[in-house]
């Protein structure tokens, strides 16, 4: 009976059963599928501070607007984007991948190592709507932490959803952690202030 | 309690309970939180708890287990140059009084968030005070005031701007007749172009300048001296022999940033064959100037002039060229004759590399003499310097007397005032509450709807100087401008808006009005190019003013040493000196509603919250008073029931007030804060004066100091010498502990790969300031507790500062050691935690995990040090908007029940290993700084990699004044200190002197 209780408690209070397979519906009907997957931009068109700055950002209205002025501009779909556009208020997108507040995650640092996007967010340019794919827990992070070498990736490949690691991969992880002195944190500090 | 300190006779002490070792202090030592920390006493036992909790859960079910939807809010244009997550950094200026002060602050998002000294520029040198850092709170305040209030009604601007339209058109009919402007002292290029604008557009018009806090006597002193006003610039690295009468330059005098960075450049020893400066200090009230210095003389304020001239009479003696006359000094004798000698000979001695320096509460004539005596030495030229104050309006008492007369005859019909609070502070003898009610028309511009506010026709909301644009000169005359880090959070405007309408009847907005006189300052140059240029560096360079030269008028100081010199009376417990003195924390009382000022405890009593009258002991015994005892004051017809406190190391008979408390209207914090001691102060007496009668009350009131908090315990915390001493034996300090080779019973960790950080902490340097507290407190997003829980010992700072008194009961030396968290290897809090919430990470630091911890405080038990603060309460989840703002987003805002302490600023070193992997290389030495380094003015406090054996940090560990505190637990800190070395004149060393 203590079994059961601790044992349900254990998988539906995780991150795995709570977390993955979150899929809000956004106030516009972005289709990452369309627009990262059949056209094939590129992340960081939109997510364009991803290897500067720890937060990925969700782009402005006016990165929509560079091609929406001209591309579809009566489209039904794109209408919250367009009267955000003239009425100069925000759209507001809810946020799929949470943290705690008192967990600190550093995207560029990440990018800079070789971990690419779909690692964490899987094949997000096959989402129509997007998902969260992985739990984001804290033991998920610790067992790529402990051991990232089937995580690195070259820095040409980052944005490459269909990537898979090839046959040298521990002898090309090796080298480049030693070259580019890659040590992810497992310390407390690595991630906690 | 012994005091076994090796080969040290001196004895240590915290205060005068400990000396006294009564029985409750001794009881109270054992116990990390007093008495009055009650238990829980109401009737839910643990058993009823448990069942009630246990009902609730199996109720409660798994609803609600859904987390709540949190938005993304992405910009609709991005601006280019912010990135969302990483900080900004711009360059302004905080202007305070005639000073400004050249800073760099840090956004996030639009934010400002945290205050930085800008290197570049001369009052800060990278570098601020305790009250520059608190400042941000300020802009952040809630209490400010919002809108533009006309006799109880809210309105907008545009209703004030066409109201003074109207008025404007009428005097420029009658070229001001009947108009006054009265506003604080300033110097600024923007400014003074207006007011000489003003003044001629309105020449009928009242001008006027005044501050309750200012530096008046040293300009008077000076135009007596050589004819006209002149401002200072001091040189304090470049003195060997630094006089001070009565100037607290190191903590209250204007310019103190600079002048302790000075100093401490000048005390710094990197071994024992270094030499470095000495500071004499005569002064009645204990400040910190007097606990950094060699020598101390305590004198009541009114003995320090007459001292000064007894002084030049022996300079003379002793063959300077001074031609001031000095027979006016009083008769031998009345002053310690060798005291008098040891230093005029050493001055002497040290020509042209000595500085003499007056505090602005001593009276014209003494700064007149000064300025004759530093010429006499030749130091004019090196270790001071003047030059003309160009767009300086120097305030005068005087003016603002005579502009209280002619409002109080119906003189006045508009009064505008340009912040200040004058229904507050201004002296109670001009009456200017009645005044003001003779002015058929009143404004005032405040940050709040403070005490003036509330009694005027018009009230408009200022603008914060971080949400506006201005510039400002600094005392050497660098040009630089007062950038707004946001645009204003609700509808103020500042100074140079309201000149502007006042002068030219036309609502202009605060960047352009700075922009045109911009151009008139950068005629000839490329306008767009030189613009930005300040703009980044924060200076105008090169724009700082030549040195002039001087010419004495000896005839007009010896007609005011003349007149002005008083008889010295006995002074007694019948007939007391009452002194005026500006506070440390909230300067003239503006920033009484800044709660990290209120809070911080000052640097000399350590109290929080409240100005208690000091006095010393041997006065309190006469008068039969103890600390807390509420006394009425008698002085010039006014009276005021003030609590005293000892302060050891006061002048005898000499009361000192502090200034700035007992406010009725700053705000939620600052209200019925302390007692109003500009009750008492009139213009005549603005400074010192006697004959003040004390009567003792039946009250008591509590202080809520913070310095009784731990005790010393016989340990040596505080290692220091005589520059003698340490020449003599250079490994003292390491030497006054015997250290048993600790051996470990299991194998420690080697913490030898990588950066391994550390700090070193210079006793010579520091001050004692608290600067680094404040820093601290803003960077890290440290709540404030109030009055009662700091007095149960539950004050939040990380950082705190130490204060010890040395030797004499009467005439204690006095030392400081800033004391945060010591990062030991071997930590004691870690081993007792159980659930693994503060662990050590590999690059040596003690890691703190707040939601881990669960908040048994066994940690905090365990620390030795007492560096470990607990969240008793919930702090932070009534935050108010604005203080959100101001949160620190790199840095968590801790809950209830978590146990915080200093981190080494972890979050400044993860950003600067990012910074440092993303550009693929190494961290150099001195990039990353805490807060309490980088704020710093006697940049006492070193840190970086002891790893690296070129590092700063690495080096001065290295030295042999270098120890660590309570090395012997072997908690192997990474934390240490260099001892005190004090440079006491060989023939006064150990010598107290007689006075009165």
């Amino acid at each position: 009976m203590i079994i059961a209780i601790v044992t349900g408690f254990w998988y539906y209070g995780s991150p795995q059963y709570s977390d993955v397979g979150y899929r809000p519906k956004q106030p516009a009907p972005y289709s990452h599928k369309l627009h990262a997957g059949d056209l094939g931009l590129d992340c960081r068109y939109c997510h364009s501070n991803v290897e500067i700055s720890p937060i990925a950002n969700v782009p402005p209205t006016q990165t929509c607007m560079n091609c929406h002025k001209i591309i579809l501009p009566q489209s039904e779909k794109l209408l919250p984007v367009r009267e955000s556009w003239s009425s100069q208020r925000p759209i507001q997108w809810v946020q799929i991948h949470k943290l705690p507040d008192f967990v600190y995650f550093d995207h560029s640092l990440h990018l800079n190592a070789g971990v690419g996007c779909a690692d964490c967010h899987g094949n997000v340019a096959q989402m129509e709507v997007v998902m969260q794919k992985m739990p984001l827990s804290m033991s998920w992070c610790l067992d790529c932490h402990r051991n990232p070498d089937k995580r690195l990736r070259p820095r040409e490949e980052l944005t490459n959803m269909n990537w898979a690691a090839p046959a040298d991969q521990k002898e090309y992880a090796e080298r480049i952690r030693r070259e580019n002195k890659i040590d992810p944190p497992t310390d407390c500090s690595g991630c906690h202030r | 309690m012994s005091e076994k300190l090796i080969n040290n006779k001196k004895k240590y002490w915290r205060s005068l309970e400990q000396l006294a070792e009564t029985p409750e202090y001794k009881e109270s030592l054992h116990q990390e939180f007093p008495e009055h920390a009650r238990e829980m006493d109401n009737s839910i036992t643990r058993r009823n708890f448990i069942s009630l909790m246990g009902a609730s859960i199996a109720l409660a079910g798994l609803a609600g287990c859904r987390r709540p939807v949190e938005k993304i809010i992405p910009y609709i244009n991005q601006p280019e140059e912010i990135i969302p997550g990483v900080a900004q950094h711009y360059a302004t200026t905080m202007p305070l009084g005639l000073s400004s002060y050249g800073l760099v602050v840090e956004t996030h998002e639009g934010r400002p968030t945290k205050i930085e000294g800008n290197p570049l520029h001369p009052s800060t040198l990278g570098a601020s005070n305790s009250i520059i850092q608190a400042s941000i709170l300020g802009l952040y305040d809630p209490d400010r005031s919002r809108r533009v209030i006309r006799k109880g009604n809210e309105q907008e601007w545009i209703d004030f701007v066409s109201f003074w339209r109207e008025l404007y058109n009428r005097y420029l009919q009658n070229k001001g007749q009947g108009l006054a402007v009265l506003t604080e002292s300033f110097c600024s290029p923007t400014l003074a172009r207006l007011a000489s604008n003003f003044r001629a557009q309105f020449p009928n018009a009242k001008f006027v300048a005044w501050e309750p806090v200012s530096d008046e006597n040293i300009y008077n002193g000076i135009k007596i001296a050589i004819g006209y006003y002149s401002q200072p610039v001091y040189h304090f690295e470049k003195a060997k022999v630094i006089l001070s009468l009565d100037s607290d330059l190191l903590q209250t005098e204007s310019e103190n940033v600079s002048a302790t960075y000075g100093f401490a450049n000048g005390r710094r020893l990197a071994d024992e064959k270094d030499s470095m400066n000495r500071l004499y200090i005569i002064e009645s009230n204990f400040s910190l100037t007097g606990g950094m210095a060699d020598h101390r003389l305590r004198l009541p304020s009114r003995d320090i002039g007459p001292f000064s001239l007894t002084l030049a009479k022996q300079l003379k003696g002793l063959g300077l060229a001074l031609k001031i006359d000095t027979n006016s000094s009083p008769q031998e004798g009345i002053f310690d004759e060798k005291w008098l000698n040891v230093v005029a000979r050493d001055l002497m001695q040290a020509k042209g590399e000595s500085l003499i320096i007056a505090g602005r509460r001593q009276p014209s004539y003494v700064h007149a003499l000064v300025v004759g005596i530093n010429q006499a030495l030749g130091n004019i030229g090196n270790t001071v310097l003047y030059h003309k104050p160009v767009d300086a309006e120097i305030p005068s008492t005087s003016d603002f007397s005579s502009l209280v007369n002619s409002a109080r005859h119906g003189e006045i019909s508009t009064l505008i005032m340009l912040g200040g609070n004058p229904v507050y502070n201004a002296p109670t003898n001009l009456n200017f509450s009645e005044a003001l009610k003779r002015i058929e028309h009143s404004v005032h511009l405040s940050l709040y709807n403070d005490e003036t506010s509330r009694a005027v026709e018009w009230h408009i909301p200022q603008a914060h100087y971080l949400e506006s644009w201005g510039d400002a000169r600094a005392v050497d005359g660098t040009i630089s401008i007062i950038q707004p880090m946001i645009e204003p959070l609700y509808d103020g405007h500042n100074t140079f808006e309201m000149m502007n309408l006042l002068t030219t009847g036309r609502d202009k907005r605060g960047y352009e009005i700075v922009q045109e006189r911009g151009m008139e300052i950068l005629k000839g140059k490329d306008f767009e190019k030189e613009w930005r240029r300040i703009l980044h560096d924060g200076i105008f360079a090169a724009s700082a003013l030549p040195a002039e030269q001087i010419n004495l008028d000896t005839s007009a100081i010896d007609f005011e040493i003349k007149t002005a010199v008083p008889e010295i009376k006995a002074l007694g417990a019948e007939n007391m000196e009452i002194i005026f003195a500006v506070s440390p924390a909230l300067f003239d009382g503006r920033f009484a509603n800044n709660g990290w000022l209120q809070e911080l405890p000052d640097s000399m009593t350590k109290l929080t919250w409240d100005n208690p009258a000091l006095i010393s002991r041997r006065t309190a015994k006469e008068l039969g008073l103890e600390n807390g005892d509420i006394v009425q004051l008698q002085w010039q017809r006014n009276t005021l029931e003030i609590p005293i406190s000892i302060l050891p190391g006061q002048a005898d008979y000499s009361l000192a007030l502090t200034l700035g408390y007992g406010r009725k209207a700053a705000g939620r914090i600052g209200n019925d804060i302390g007692f109003d001691t500009y009750k008492l102060r009139t213009s005549a007496v603005m400074d010192f004066g006697d004959g003040l009668k004390i009567t003792k009350t039946d009250g008591k009131y509590m202080l809520a100091t913070t310095q009784e908090h731990q005790s010393m315990e016989g340990r040596p915390l505080i290692r220091e010498g005589t520059l003698d001493e340490y020449r003599r034996r250079p490994n003292f300090a390491i030497e006054m502990v015997k250290l048993p080779s600790p051996e470990s019973i299991f194998t420690e960790h080697k913490y030898d790969q990588g950066y391994q950080w550390g700090m070193a902490i210079d006793l010579n340097a520091c001050t004692g300031c608290n600067a680094c507290t404040i820093a601290c407190q803003s960077e890290n997003n440290i709540p404030i507790v109030g009055k009662e829980q700091v007095s149960r010992r539950r004050e939040m700072h990380w950082i705190r500062n130490d204060r010890y008194f040395i030797g004499d009961i009467d005439e204690p030396e006095m030392v400081h050691q800033p004391m945060a968290c010591q990062q030991c290897e071997n930590a004691p809090c870690e081993t007792v935690c159980p659930v693994a919430a503060t662990v050590h990470d590999k690059e040596g630091l003690n890691v703190m995990t707040y939601n881990r911890c669960i908040g048994t405080r066994y940690c905090s038990n365990n620390c030795p040090y007492k560096v470990r603060r607990f969240n008793f309460f919930n702090y932070t989840n009534n935050l108010t908007e604005p203080i959100k703002m101001m949160q620190n987003p790199e840095v968590t805002v801790r809950s209830r029940g978590v146990m915080e302490k200093c981190t080494f600023c972890i979050q400044r070193i993860v950003r600067g290993k990012a910074k440092a992997k993303l550009e693929g290389r190494e961290i150099r030495d001195g990039e990353i700084g805490p807060a309490c380094q980088q704020t710093c003015p006697a940049q006492a406090i070193v840190f970086g990699n002891i790893n690296d054996p070129n590092s700063r940090v690495s080096k001065i560990k290295r030295q042999n004044r270098n120890y660590q505190i309570l090395a012997e637990l072997n908690t192997k800190p990474r934390n240490s200190y260099l001892a005190r070395i004090r440079n006491p004149h060989p023939e006064l060393e150990n010598y107290k002197p007689v006075i009165g």
